[in-house]
């Protein structure tokens, strides 16, 4: 288990939300198609499809090559992630002309702490888990 | 492939591998599996325990953020 750390890093971050982008994919889907929401998800769809997953792999590369030496701890790598994602996602809906729901606006002050809270409990257990168990922890 | 093919390729395979010595274990790893299985393996502190029911309450509370997370997980 000495061979390649660094894509065994990139793919125990990848592996989380990859997993987790079925349920989302779903879900948008069956709004989208069988309840007719009018909110044309597929013009953004590439953002977490794509962007997030492979910024988790980096993420978790970055740590596993650079900061885990200096015990800097996971979780807070992890939730400093969602600082560069919102940023990201805004900008990719601004450049592809999708309108982001007023409500968006108003629950963002609240969604963002949940978020630094999410993903620092998501990279502490579950990514530290995967991280351990292909042998890069 | 007859017979005499076949035992000929038998042959040659006891020939290029060498028989196994010591093939049995050394001691029973049934208990260290079951010690594994039975220890607890997620030890959380408390302050991760009051940010899971803080967000988690904030979720059940104020559901227009969920389409947000999603969105960025």
């Amino acid at each position: 288990m000495c061979k390649h750390p660094y894509l065994r890093a990139y793919l125990a971050g990848i592996a989380i939300p990859t997993a987790f982008l079925l349920a989302i994919m779903t879900a948008y889907t069956i709004d989208r198609y069988a309840y007719d929401m009018p909110v044309p998800i597929e013009r953004v769809i590439v953002f977490p499809m794509a962007a997030v997953p492979n910024a988790w792999g980096l993420w978790n590369l970055v740590y596993v090559a650079f900061l885990q030496k200096r015990h800097v701890p996971l979780g807070l790598f992890g939730a400093a992630l969602p600082l560069l994602l919102v940023p990201g996602g805004y900008l990719v809906a601004r450049l592809l002309n999708f309108t982001i729901p007023p409500v968006a606006f108003h629950v963002a002050p609240i969604a963002l702490p949940i978020a630094l809270v999410v993903y620092y409990l998501v990279w502490k257990y579950f990514v530290g888990f995967l991280n351990a168990e292909l042998g890069v922890a | 492939m007859n017979d005499h093919e076949m035992n000929e390729m038998k042959k040659l395979f006891k020939e290029a591998l060498s028989p196994m010595r010591d093939a049995e274990l050394g001691r029973d790893l049934w208990p260290l599996m079951l010690e594994r299985l039975a220890a607890w393996p997620l030890r959380m502190p408390w302050w991760d325990w009051v940010l899971l029911a803080g967000a988690g309450a904030t979720i059940l509370f104020v559901p227009g953020v969920i389409p947000a997370l999603l969105y960025h997980l």
